[in-house]
């Protein structure tokens, strides 16, 4: 084991690069086995990935307990009713599909506008978002009816020549996420491939070898492969890039497009995409932090790294609080009674506490980020994330229960989860963090090849990304 | 044809035998005993040892048998239930197309006369008889959910006899022995005790049990009934006559704490009555209501909120002792100078009685005062003063003899057999349904009583409370399985003939009398027949009995049996000076009524009618404590506003405080309910709930009111006290949001208004602004009903306006291009398809007006299109499954007429004034909106617009997305959360209508204006292409007005719904949609909704003090 640099570089000072990506003294050889240790089982498993490696796989459990019950009886076991005949799994879905997005926003947009930093983050960014999508996806899946006819939603040739209604924005929702899970998992396998052949030829042990092997699809690193590469990954990130807007997007029609007081409104695009970003970069200082710190990455992950995170989160908190704000102004504005007494409803009626919640927790809190001293400070940075996951999961919650109070004053009702809807949330929460456990001890979290890009050319890296240099 | 194979017959009583082969069960003393009763004269052969040919038909048969003799007898086992298609097709049937039979439906002895469809055999849907002057084709909500108890799986399945399952065999064998007995003394101590009857046949069979057993006594007995009314008659003609009231002659009517349009005789036909002389019309081509003018004026004074006092034009709430007064002082006022002193009257209600007198004197003999059935007998007999002095007799109020035989204090009857019973002077005692066990006061202690008798026998559909005291039970037939007659409100008689043979063998009333009269051989059929036969001999006289029979049978009603008109005399007031001069008792007063939808318990164990959320409450499942806001608020009571907590919330779980309710030295615990409007100081609690002996449905729902109930004080008690407990209960209540919020969904004016509006409204759209909704700025008031299916600027727009409606409606003026500008957004008007526009076009319309929030349409849609029953728990959880819902709304002054928005805590303020608060209702059904914002979004199309404008939907293709409903913004989509429909009851299948799919788990469901009706009538009119007259749009065959009817508006007493093709000039929907006062609800959001409301019109008297 070749820990080059014992203390962080926060603290001596000592930078690979002079971007300050990298920390401590690095080379190509150190950088490879500072990931791939983790991997290959050279580095003790640390105690801490036991413990969330555990509790994922008991939240997978209840999750498979929670689905198991739901498919036996159906979706009465949750709160739903009329008229909010969506609930838990809705909201759900949209706060993962949200957390999704900072995965394919940091490897394709960050990589387009060469912004170096990335490197260090895009490899469990990606596994994050492609987890998030998997989580997220299984929502709209469960909480259908009949969850046995999903397929219906698919354009399939069929005997009866029936296709899905193409003017439904959930038939589009089936598009937007499909594409974006698949591109993102392309995306991802093919940045692992070179990292999967170094690891094969780091490997000892017969069965890894075999293993990363398989996996590294025959990857040989001849300048064929990398120059294919090189050209497969940067027309991945130009696919990628339109797709962070459009998921969250067309994610955001199933509101806009309905005529629900407050759903109907055109801010909901750029305002969900804003609001999925803040999430997506604060799940990504929630992975980083642990990381950093069980695995010994802190001279990858660097404070720098955490911060850029931050001020990203700061940016689209402000752009989530005007869309806060946009929304009264215009139901005020719109001198529609009915658009302003949902307002109303919303900010003092039986949800009141959920509005402001999601006002404490998405603009209040987040100010802290203009100081620098928070930005750097990674239990702050911790908890700040904490009251961004919470303010984001509070406002679909807030738009969900808006259903409560509409138009007819005669069907206004109230909703609430029950145990299985907290179950099964919990759930995906404990499959995430079980699929991310075994993300992080078996696949190499930060990507191998271009850290070793990232060093300066007199270490022996190209001091950026081959992919951007290469296609100038 | 040999008898029907009846397994009971061969069961041991004791239950369950082995059997061990085909042997050995062939040569058991069951077997033997079966095939004697099966074959009575082949039975000889049977015992012979078996040659071939009997073995040959033996193996058949008891193979099949093998089961039966070890079931429990009380299952019909499943070999007796094969389906075996028929050999020969009987002439009448077709497989699918449905069969409907006259037939007749009595409830507290009064009979409305009904169709019942029957599809195979099997009894569907009750619909009304046009044909029957009690029911007009209207029907109440428990005429419909009367089917359901004949496929109810809790039903008395079989005689029991001490608690264990008997035989009839065994019955009459007991009740022989019994009447040896009996026969010896003359009937001494033989009393039969049966509710109000007037089936002339039964009154005949009852009448020769008097002759055989003289000795023997007849008791009636109704749980609520209408002494008072028949003891006041008494007081103010000594004769036996009863009054017919005809609102369709009066100008005024005063409800005297009368709920006339919904409970009591006659109530569908007074109500449809009513309705008629309050649909507003102003268009010229109407074809029915009344112009402004013309329009009645209704007034109601009452204690609890009732669908007459909802519907009427000035409404006083008071205690019950305070009406009385009331009368008195309107008596004193009208000039009845004689009449009983009254007792202290609030202010409002002495302001109210000059203007109301004057009123009602100046109608000229077309007003007239209805009193309640439960109002005591003077005030009764004093109404019919204040009726003969406002000169109404022959007018609005004619008297006919008595429909019911011996009419009397039924109360006092009861009370004496009771006595009798203690006594023990009652020898032998036959109930002949009713559960009087439970329904009797409680200080009678039925219950206990009847035990001491030596014979009891009961009759009874349900092994109830009664059943289980009583020594012998005798499984009672439904309605639809039995013989049988009765007379409706004016006395026409018509026949009940059954419409299948009785499921688990039940026996009617007449038969348990024909073993009594030994006449056990003569069928019901017969008996019935035999009666008709004395009336045709002696009546009718010419032609032949069996077609004037059949002629009878199949119009359901027997013409000219009618009640012979009486004439009434003069009202005497002898009986004023017995009648003290009143005051208010002391605390609160408790007023007992039957439950809206489970009657007086013997619908408890009814699912449909239990999750039927009762009028003005909107509760189902559950009975309250109602009492109004004030006395809520009262030092004594202090409980609070419903709490609508987590789930359901205000769409289903209430959370409300249980009070214990103090009556003398009885107490029952129970929750309380808030209800504006309701009267100070009293508190009215529903009977039929609590019942201990029931079936699943009903168990365990709601507390016994009953049990505080006593002979002396049965419809209402006072010095009675509330004491809040800590408890809380939970009540499902399907609408606790009771405010508008300043929307105005209901939408309501005066013949003031209209007659303002009147000259200028073909030129000027917003004449009528009290249609149009209060928050859509001004630029679109009165343009939104423009652009409504059916309205005159779209039908001409379309081209569909005929020459003589552009004649009556011709835009002069405001025609602005720019006013157009919201039409030009429509996707469908001159799209691809514009013959969609022109074609079929189903549309409802609704008025308001005539709407008394009854639910009977409720009733009907759930019968019909086979909505299931959730439970109580789903309820709550806000996922109650109607397809139609009767919204209503309580106004308060400050809130406009629901134009103004209030807060909850002012409003709730507001609400303590009772007098001052209004109530609408609005039925509320898909809207079939032509730009459906439902269809948009579902990703798989399964809900998709028809050709002809319906907004189908397809289950079979629905994945359960729930989209459709969040973006429907009248939330009339209901969503099978969990598997509702009972797939696995065996007699609950029966019941469903098989032209409507039982919908699944996961599958959303609404309205489709019963699209299996419109569909079954486009097959008729294209199977009788040659002979019907072709459509000029496409050459199709023609659908008359009328022919297709949904089940709501077929059921709706007062004709507030009507559906129709709009694009048809001489439907009466059309007609009704050129109304000016035809709306849409929530038209802003351009749904186009092809269901419309016309906005009510009431007709305030201006001098009244309050316009409450």
């Amino acid at each position: 084991m070749a820990m080059l640099v014992e203390d962080p570089p926060e603290k001596t000072g000592i930078y690979t690069d002079a971007e300050k990506n990298i920390g401590g003294r690095h080379d190509l050889v150190s950088i490879g086995e500072k990931i791939g240790h983790i991997c290959l089982g050279v580095n003790p498993t640390p105690k801490a990935w036991y413990f969330w490696a555990m509790l994922g796989f008991t939240g997978t459990a209840g999750l498979g307990i929670a689905v198991g019950y739901l498919f036996y009886l159906g979706v009465g076991i949750w709160g739903i009713n009329q008229p909010v005949a969506w609930g838990f799994a809705i909201v759900n879905f949209v706060w993962w599909i949200g957390i999704g997005h900072a995965g394919t926003l940091i490897s394709a947009i960050l990589l387009l506008v060469h912004q170096k930093w990335r490197t260090s983050l895009n490899r469990f960014a990606e596994a994050m978002t492609i987890f998030a999508v998997m989580c997220a996806g299984l929502f709209p899946l469960i909480h259908m009816g009949r969850v046995w006819l999903f397929y219906w939603l698919f354009p399939f040739p069929n005997n009866m020549g029936v296709w899905p209604q193409f003017r439904s924005p959930l038939a589009w929702d089936v598009f937007a996420v499909s594409t974006y899970f698949t591109v993102s998992l392309v995306f991802w396998y093919l940045g692992l491939v070179p990292d999967f052949a170094a690891l094969r030829d780091m490997a000892k042990s017969r069965v890894q070898q075999w293993v990363y092997g398989f996996f590294a699809l025959g990857w040989r690193g001849s300048a064929i492969h990398w120059r294919r590469y090189e050209k497969l990954y940067l027309l991945l990130a130009g696919l990628g890039t339109p797709l962070v807007f459009s998921v969250h997007t067309i994610v955001s029609f199933d509101f806009a497009v309905a005529i629900v007081p407050l759903w109907h409104a055109t801010i909901f695009p750029p305002f969900f995409v804003a609001g999925a970003v803040f999430a997506g970069f604060a799940m990504v200082i929630w992975l980083a932090i642990p990381l950093r710190i069980s695995f010994g990455l802190k001279d990858l992950i660097t404070i720098k790294h955490l911060e850029n995170c931050a001020k990203v989160m700061l940016g689209t908190g402000l752009l989530v609080s005007f869309g806060y704000f946009l929304e009264v102004w215009m139901a005020w504005y719109g001198r529609s009674e009915i658009e302003w007494g949902t307002t109303l409803q919303r900010m003092f009626g039986p949800y009141a506490w959920t509005y402001w919640t999601l006002i404490l927790t998405n603009t209040i809190i987040p100010q802290l980020l203009w100081f620098k001293y928070f930005r750097t400070n990674v239990t702050w940075l911790f908890l700040i994330s904490l009251s961004v996951h919470i303010g984001m999961w509070f406002e679909r919650y807030v738009i969900i229960v808006t259903l409560s109070r509409d138009q007819n004053p005669s069907s206004w009702g109230r909703y609430t989860p029950t145990f299985w809807d907290l179950l099964t949330f919990a759930g995906t929460l404990g499959f995430f963090t079980f699929l991310f456990a075994l993300f992080a001890r078996f696949i190499p979290v930060i990507s191998i090849t271009e850290m070793r890009e990232l060093l300066p050319v007199s270490a022996g890296g190209r001091d950026g990304h081959s992919v951007m240099e290469n296609a100038k | 044809m040999a008898r029907k194979l009846d397994p009971t017959d061969l069961a041991p009583a004791s239950g369950e035998v082995q059997v061990r082969g085909l042997d050995e069960l062939m040569d058991s003393a069951d077997f033997r005993e079966m095939m004697k009763n099966e074959f009575p004269e082949d039975a000889a052969e049977w015992l012979d040892p078996v040659t071939r040919r009997q073995f040959v038909t033996l193996m058949g048969a008891s193979l099949a048998l093998a089961g039966v003799v070890g079931c429990n007898p009380s299952f019909r086992p499943a070999p007796a239930r094969k389906v075996v298609p028929y050999v020969t097709k009987p002439d009448a049937i077709t497989p699918g197309v449905p069969l409907f039979f006259a037939t007749t439906w009595t409830l507290n002895g009064y009979s409305s006369g009904v169709l019942v469809k029957s599809l195979e055999g099997r009894p569907l849907k009750v619909e009304g008889n046009p044909s029957h002057p009690g029911s007009l084709g209207g029907t109440d909500l428990y005429t419909q959910g009367s089917i359901l108890n004949l496929y109810d799986p809790d039903r008395s399945k079989t005689v029991m006899h001490d608690g264990t399952p008997s035989t009839w065999d065994a019955f009459k064998a007991g009740l022989f022995k019994l009447m040896s007995k009996l026969k010896d003394t003359g009937g001494t101590g033989l009393r039969i005790l049966s509710e109000t009857v007037t089936s002339p046949t039964l009154v005949g069979l009852l009448d020769e049990v008097k002759k055989i057993y003289p000795k023997a006594n007849w008791v009636q007995y109704d749980p609520v009934g209408r002494d008072g009314a028949r003891v006041g008659v008494k007081l103010a003609f000594n004769k036996p006559i009863q009054p017919v009231y005809k609102f369709d002659e009066a100008k005024r009517v005063l409800a005297l704490d009368s709920d006339f349009v919904t409970s009591g005789p006659g109530a569908v036909r007074y109500a449809r009555d009513l309705a008629s002389k309050r649909k507003v019309r102003v268009y010229e081509g109407a074809v029915d209501g009344v112009g402004p003018k013309e329009m009645s004026r209704l007034y109601s004074v009452e204690s609890m909120v009732t669908g007459t006092g909802a519907m009427a034009d000035h409404r006083l709430p008071l205690k019950p002792s305070e009406i009385e007064s009331f009368a008195r002082k309107l008596a004193a006022e009208l000039g009845i100078g004689n009449g009983p002193k009254p007792g202290p009257l609030p202010k409002l209600a002495e302001d109210w009685v000059g203007p109301l007198a004057k009123d009602l004197k100046d109608a000229g003999g077309a007003a007239v005062v209805v009193p309640g059935d439960h109002l005591s007998a003077s005030v009764h007999a004093l109404c019919h003063a204040i009726n003969e002095k406002l000169g109404a007799f022959g007018k609005t109020v004619t008297f006919v003899e008595s429909i019911e035989v011996n009419p009397g204090d039924r109360q006092a009857d009861l009370k004496a057999l009771v006595g009798e019973m203690k006594a023990g002077k009652v020898e032998a005692l036959i109930v002949l349904g009713g559960n009087p066990a439970y329904t009797a006061p409680a200080d009678l202690a039925f219950g206990d009583e009847l035990k001491k008798v030596k014979a009891t026998i009961h009759l009874g559909a349900q092994y109830d409370e009664t059943a289980i005291l009583c020594q012998w039970h005798v499984n009672e037939a439904h309605y639809l399985e039995a013989w049988g007659d009765g007379r409706a409100f004016d006395g026409t008689a018509s026949l009940q003939q059954p419409l299948i043979a009785p499921v688990d063998d039940g026996k009617c009333a007449l038969e348990v009398l024909a073993v009594l009269l030994e006449k056990a051989l003569i069928g019901p059929l017969e008996l019935v027949k035999a009666n008709w036969k004395k009336h045709f001999d002696t009546v009718v006289k010419k032609g032949s009995f069996d077609l004037w029979w059949d002629a009878c049978l199949e119009k359901g009603v027997v013409d000219g049996t009618a009640a012979k008109p009486a004439t009434p005399g003069t009202v005497s007031l002898d009986w004023v000076k017995d009648a003290p001069v009143l005051s208010a008792g002391k605390g609160l007063e408790v007023v007992f009524r039957l439950d809206p939808t489970v009657h007086d318990g013997r619908f408890a164990n009814n699912g449909w009618l239990q999750e039927l959320p009762k009028p003005l409450t909107a509760l189902t499942w559950d009975n309250a404590v109602i009492l109004s806001p004030k006395t809520a608020a009262s030092d004594g009571v202090k409980v609070g506003w419903p709490d609508f907590k987590w789930t359901g919330g205000e769409h289903g779980r209430a959370e409300v405080d249980v009070v214990e309710l103090i009556l003398g030295d009885r107490k029952v615990l129970a929750p309380v309910w808030i209800l504006p409007g309701h009267a100070d100081d009293v508190i009215t609690v529903h009977l039929g709930f609590g019942r201990e002996k029931i079936g699943q449905v009903g168990a365990g729902v709601g507390f016994n009111a009953g049990a505080i109930r006593t002979s002396d004080a049965p419809f209402v008690a006072t010095g009675a006290t509330v004491k809040k407990t800590r408890d809380k209960h939970f009540l499902a209540c399907v609408q606790g949001q009771y405010a508008m919020e300043g929307r105005r969904p209901s939408r309501h004016g005066t013949v003031e208004d209209v007659e303002k509006g009147l000259p200028a409204y073909k030129e000027d759209w917003k004449a009528f602004d009290f249609a149009d909704d209060p928050i859509v700025s001004m630029a679109e008031k009165g343009l939104l009903r423009r652009l409504l299916p059916g309205s005159p600027q779209e039908l001409n727009r379309l081209g569909l306006m005929t020459p003589e409606e552009s004649e009556l409606r011709h835009e002069k003026h405001g025609e602005h291009k720019h006013d157009d500008r919201l039409i030009e957004l429509t996707l469908l008007s001159d799209g691809p398809h514009p013959q969609f526009k022109t074609y079929r076009r189903w549309g409802m319309a609704i008025d308001l007006g005539a709407c008394i929030g009854c639910t009977a349409c409720v009733a009907a849609c759930v019968a019909e299109n086979n909505i299931p029953v959730v439970g109580k728990y789903e309820v709550t959880r806000g996922r109650a499954m109607h397809w139609i819902r009767v919204d209503r709304y309580f106004v308060m002054p400050a809130e406009d007429g629901g134009t103004k928005k209030i807060d909850r805590s002012p409003r709730q303020k507001a609400a303590l004034d009772s007098a001052s608060v209004t109530t609408f209702f609005q039925p509320l059904p898909c809207q079939q909106c032509e730009k459906a914002p439902c269809e948009i979004v579902c990703p798989v199309g399964a809900t998709v617009h028809s050709t002809d404008g319906l907004n189908d939907m397809v289950y079979n293709r629905c994945v359960g997305t729930r989209y459709c409903s969040n973006n429907c913004p009248y939330k009339v989509r209901r969503f099978n959360f969990l598997q509702y429909a009972d797939y696995a009851t065996e007699s609950m299948k029966l019941v469903n209508n098989p032209e409507v799919t039982v919908r699944t788990r996961g599958v959303m469901e609404k309205c489709t204006y019963c699209v299996q009706r419109i569909r079954s009538a486009e097959v008729e009119a294209e199977r009788e292409f040659d002979i019907r007259e072709k459509d000029a749009r496409d050459g199709r065959p023609r659908i008359k007005d009328g022919e297709v009817i949904t089940a709501c508006q077929a059921a709706c007493p007062t004709g507030a719904i009507v559906f129709g093709d709009i694009n048809d000039p001489a439907s009466v929907v059309r007609k009704w949609k050129l109304e000016p006062t035809n709306y849409g609800l929530l038209a802003e959001l351009n749904t186009m909704p092809r269901t419309t409301y016309l906005a009510a019109v009431k007709n305030p008297n201006p001098a009244m003090p309050k316009g409450a």
